[in-house]
């Protein structure tokens, strides 16, 4: 199952952190903080596997069996903005990274061009759309035009005025590059 | 909402006459989540009198979702599992569902799956199905992961997966697709099955191509790094397969990434044989050597200042960290887990794979040069106190220097070159050469290599050499547990400088000399803080000193307590390799009682210390006698114990004096008598008939030491890897120049697998049974049985009565209180308990729920089927 979702920017600013577990908030800063540590080391050429930190490598077995234990963190980077998921071992690294790759495009759906002051203003929008992905670290729907709908039958046209209210409000805004060259 | 209200209360009048009102059943969700206490009044009414346990109210978006949050509340209440599998089911049998519910309860079916696996196999032929027709590939991702889990259990499963699997790798586009079904094989266990060898072999063939294709034809590295990661599943049943592809895993060493990197590493552990080895470390080294070099550019102008940490720092277990986060070429971590892998490369299998042990000492001690300024990361010091010694053992430093132990110890060949190399650590000169100023690599090498100077003296090139550098007073500073190893090579150094002195005219000057220097070393450690040290230092700081004593009472000739007693501490018996668990089965003698008092009346004895606890003065005068040191030890005391000593002369002192000759009659039988007085003394293996087979100890001293006498066991670790056995054997014969017989660790009667936990570092220790951040634990389900599945009609049949009703209302409230705290304590550990708990709650619970369904909200007192009623409000909320 996937544990947790982060996005966080460039500078280590979290701006959506989703734990499918109970965490106190420090602990969460601290591992937000430790894999930002990780991620901002990597050079674009990497690949999109990080080793765990140290606040995860301390409980996790070393069996190669399946276990509650996440072993798995999949990250992503666009523009400025940078996707993490920790998973166990249940989950496919490939897959996730096309996970990943589905709820940037669905955000982008709902933003039209998102950038990253769209999810500073639609943040209520973002849980959305992450609620019709993941529900309780499970995946439930891969499909980005059901997700959009379901977003959609969520909000009526609330998400939509607030996606055009960010639009107007962010002065010379830019797309996520990149998003297009995946596939 | 008033009007519905009113509306569904009307509807509620009509059922009672008969009409159906299962069309209604969404509105009365609705109303019974409306916010006014009234009309939820109503909706409940309205629940409880229409909702039968196969009414569907649920729109397909809410199903899917519903379908999910039944998993995670099944995680924290197996319970509902049992109510709400069938549901799964229908779901996942319904070929008219919404794809989206289908793949969201094989999601939820996979999360299960590996806890209980036995429980889908009836449904293996529907995954089956959709594995082939759906060409979802998200859900074929999940059902080639659920089959993995499957297969152990049913090996029939394993024929008819492995065609559509070989057809899905042969022609799918999708990487991720084409990755999962190779790991579906690998974990599946489809390729160390014993049948038809051939195909399986194919099939292993089949895959690594692949993944070799991933490798080499890709440029995507994350690619690269989940074949790198398959390979590293495949090696451990198929070794050569993956040898083969030795080329392109090298390169990935010296990939940019380094996640990348350690797979890599990982697999060359793996992989490596006799013939690769040196090869394989070589590279290792000098990517090492690269990384030093550009790292210590960068940081030369802030080391340099840097004190010596050790002097705030007596525990010397903590790294100083001076030099915070220059931009290396490599991270530190990684460098250390290079060396780890060295290290692990070259000692498994009780080194068989390595047949140049010179080389090997010679790469141990460039090692130690190239290990990382401080590698003992700052995560670890934050946890203090019974970390501390895991953490010495996990040091790089500490096992280089404990291989050079392994080495000399085992090795008799290499002996030689490994005292020597030890020696040339040790001596103080060369120190700033090797271990840079500022960090904890020099101290924690010290320590084992110290012992090596110690044990085998004899080989040493320059013993006066040596002790001077052990007996330097800058070793003062030296963590505790350097400190200890070095006291126990004082002695066994200075004995043989001692030795080699000879019969001179200077020899007594000299002695003395030293003898002086050595005693000065050791009174400064005699009120060191760790009591261990303390102790030892103490110790022979007495010997010694009875030793001068002696020297200066006897004018011409060596005292026989420097010529004989002393050497004969540390002479004798050979010191052998002891398996981990040997000293746990050593039987206890009969006679021992551990559980008798030694003395019954043990309060009166307490009482009477108490009463004289006032006499101060008795009090003072003992406590200088422990507390102070004693510098002027009295000449008489000493000289009655040197004279029984000498009063004896078949005490066991004598037995092993290097210039005794005796007949060999009397060495038989001293022997003998020996074995018979050991026998049940449990720091001495006695030999065991028919196997103990000495694989070397006639090669070299026949005949001059009792050698022959030290039980020597194959290690039976090997034989529970048997197709590691079959290969070295062969290794062994092929390796030309020098045949060198590695000593196994001693042991008798059968043995267990010793963990190697103890050396390699703090996975395996306290660590292991600690649970992981963000864990969420599924253990619960694991013990729920499905089998009864008419759990809640069965409920209602109870009868009750008024007292009953009361006492099952506290229970529930109760095991309320239980799971609220189990459910906290998921966080702490596994709760083995948690099925028998709910099984009891479930018994108690009979009769609460018919009658008062309102008063009782909370989640952990719901009757089961209210529980799916909850749920699907708040997914209402949500919309």
């Amino acid at each position: 199952m996937i544990n947790a979702v982060l996005v966080f920017n460039n500078n280590g600013q979290p701006r959506l952190t989703k734990f499918y577990t109970t965490l106190d908030t420090q602990t969460q800063q601290s591992l937000i903080a430790q894999i930002y540590h990780l991620v901002a080391q990597r050079p674009s050429s990497a690949c999109n596997f990080l080793p765990l930190p140290p606040l995860l490598s301390q409980g996790a077995a070393s069996s190669t069996g399946p276990s509650d234990a996440p072993t798995q963190i999949t990250y992503r980077t666009y523009a400025t903005l940078s996707f993490i998921m920790i998973s166990t071992s249940t989950e496919s690294p490939l897959a996730l990274i096309d996970l990943i790759q589905v709820f940037v495009e669905a955000l982008d759906r709902m933003f039209e061009n998102v950038c990253e002051l769209d999810l500073i203003f639609g943040y209520e929008t973002m849980h959305a759309v992450l609620s019709e992905m993941i529900v309780g670290g499970v995946v439930v729907e891969t499909n980005i035009e059901k997700i959009v709908a379901g977003v959609r039958s969520q909000e009526g046209t609330t998400g939509k005025k607030k996606a055009v209210q960010a639009a107007s409000a962010s002065l010379g805004r830019g797309a996520l590059p990149g998003l297009g060259a995946w596939r | 909402m008033d009007k519905k209200a009113t509306a569904l209360l009307k509807l509620i009048y009509l059922e009672m006459f008969g009409y159906d009102m299962s069309w209604a059943s969404f509105h009365v969700l609705e109303v019974m989540s409306s916010s006014k206490y009234l009309q939820k009044r109503v909706g409940y009414l309205g629940a409880v009198q229409s909702f039968r346990p196969d009414t569907e109210v649920l729109i397909p978006v809410v199903r899917k979702k519903s379908i999910v949050c039944l998993y995670r509340l099944a995680l924290v209440y197996p319970e509902a599992l049992k109510l709400g599998w069938p549901k799964i089911q229908d779901r996942l049998m319904d070929d008219q569902e919404d794809s989206s519910v289908t793949t969201a309860a094989i999601n939820v079916v996979c999360e299960l799956g590996w806890r209980r696996p036995h429980d889908f196999l009836p449904l293996a032929p529907r995954f089956f199905e959709l594995l082939v027709d759906s060409g979802n590939n998200w859900m074929a991702i999940k059902i080639i992961k659920l089959f993995a889990t499957l297969t152990p259990l049913e090996p029939r499963l394993t024929r008819k997966l492995l065609r559509p699997l070989v057809t899905i790798i042969q022609t799918t586009s999708a990487m991720s697709l084409l990755y999962e079904c190779i790991n579906g094989i690998i974990q599946g266990g489809i390729l160390d099955g014993e049948d038809n060898l051939q195909e399986r072999d194919d099939v292993a063939t089949l895959c690594v191509g692949k993944l070799r294709g991933m490798i080499v034809i890709d440029s995507d590295p994350n690619l690269k790094y989940v074949a790198l990661l398959a390979l590293n599943r495949i090696v451990t049943t198929h070794p050569t397969l993956v040898s083969m592809q030795q080329d392109v895993i090298m390169d990935c060493l010296d990939d940019p990434d380094i996640s990348i990197r350690l797979q890599a590493l990982e697999l060359a552990a793996g992989m490596v044989t006799s013939e690769t080895l040196q090869v394989v470390v070589e590279r290792l080294l000098n990517q090492l050597r690269l990384a030093t070099l550009s790292s210590a550019n960068g940081l030369e102008l802030e080391t340099v200042p840097s004190t010596h940490p050790d002097l705030e720092e007596p525990e010397g277990s903590r790294s100083p960290e001076p030099s915070a986060h220059t931009a290396v070429a490599l991270p530190n971590d990684y460098r250390s887990e290079v060396v780890h892998r060295i290290l692990d490369i070259c000692s498994q299998n009780n080194y068989s794979e390595v047949v140049d042990f010179e080389w090997y000492v010679s790469i141990l001690v460039q090692l130690i040069r190239l290990l990382p300024p401080t590698e003992v990361d700052e995560y670890w010091n934050q946890t203090p106190g019974q970390d501390a010694a895991a953490n010495f053992k996990s040091s790089t430093a500490f096992r280089i220097g404990s291989e050079i132990r392994n080495i000399a110890v085992r090795v008799r060949g290499v002996r030689l070159e490994a005292t020597r190399a030890a020696e040339s650590l040790l001596l103080i000169d060369n120190r700033s050469n090797f271990f840079p100023a500022g960090s904890n690599v020099g101290s924690d090498v010290l320590g084992p290599i110290s012992w090596v100077a110690g044990e085998y003296a004899n080989d040493l090139s320059s013993p006066s050499r040596t002790l001077q550098s052990l007996i330097d007073l800058s070793n003062v500073t030296l963590p505790p547990r350097t400190l200890q190893l070095f006291l126990q090579a004082i002695p066994k150094v200075f004995v043989r400088v001692n030795r080699d002195l000879g019969p001179g005219d200077s020899w007594k000057t000299e002695t003395s000399l030293l003898l002086a220097r050595v005693v000065e070393f050791l009174e400064a450690l005699a009120a060191h803080p760790d009591l261990d040290v303390q102790e030892r230092a103490i110790e022979f700081l007495e010997v010694l000193r009875l030793s001068a004593e002696a020297l200066r009472f006897d004018a011409q000739e060596m005292p026989s307590l420097l010529a004989s007693v002393l050497p004969s501490l540390f002479t004798g018996l050979e010191l052998n390799p002891v398996a981990f668990s040997a000293q746990k089965k050593v039987v206890l003698p009969p006679t021992l009682q551990l559980d008798v008092a030694f003395n019954d009346d043990l309060q009166s004895l307490f009482h009477t210390l108490d009463g004289s606890q006032f006499e101060t003065n008795q009090r003072g005068s003992l406590q200088d006698f422990y507390f102070v040191p004693d510098l002027a030890l009295s000449p008489t005391k000493a000289l009655p114990a040197i004279a029984s000593i000498e009063m004896h002369p078949d005490s066991s002192y004598q037995n092993v004096l290097p210039g005794a000759t005796e007949s060999p009659g009397a060495t038989e039988r001293r022997k003998l008598e020996r074995r018979e007085r050991y026998k049940d003394d449990p720091f001495y293996i006695a030999p065991l008939s028919g196997t103990s087979t000495p694989p070397f100890a006639n090669d070299s001293n026949a005949g001059t030491l009792d050698i022959d006498s030290i039980p020597i066991v194959d290690l039976k670790l090997d034989s529970s890897q048997p197709d590691r056995l079959e290969r070295d054997p062969s290794n062994i014969r092929r390796s030309r120049h020098k045949k060198m017989e590695v000593a196994a660790d001693e042991t008798f009667g059968t043995e267990e697998i010793p963990s190697r936990d103890y050396l390699v570092g703090p996975a395996g220790g306290p660590t292991g049974t600690k649970r992981s951040l963000l864990q969420v634990d599924s253990s619960g389900l694991g013990h729920l049985s499905m089998a009864s599945k008419d759990g809640p009609e069965a409920i209602l049949a109870e009868d009750d009565g008024d007292a009953e009703m009361k006492k099952a209302m506290r229970n529930v409230e109760q095991m309320r209180l239980r799971m609220q705290r189990a459910s906290e304590r998921i966080e702490l550990d596994g709760i083995p308990t948690e099925g028998t708990l709910i099984k009891k709650k479930k018994g108690k619970k009979k009769v609460t729920p018919s009658s008062t369904q309102e008063a009782i909200i909370d989640e952990g007192s719901l009757q089961p089927a209210e529980l799916k009623k909850k749920k699907k409000r708040k997914e209402k909320k949500e919309k």
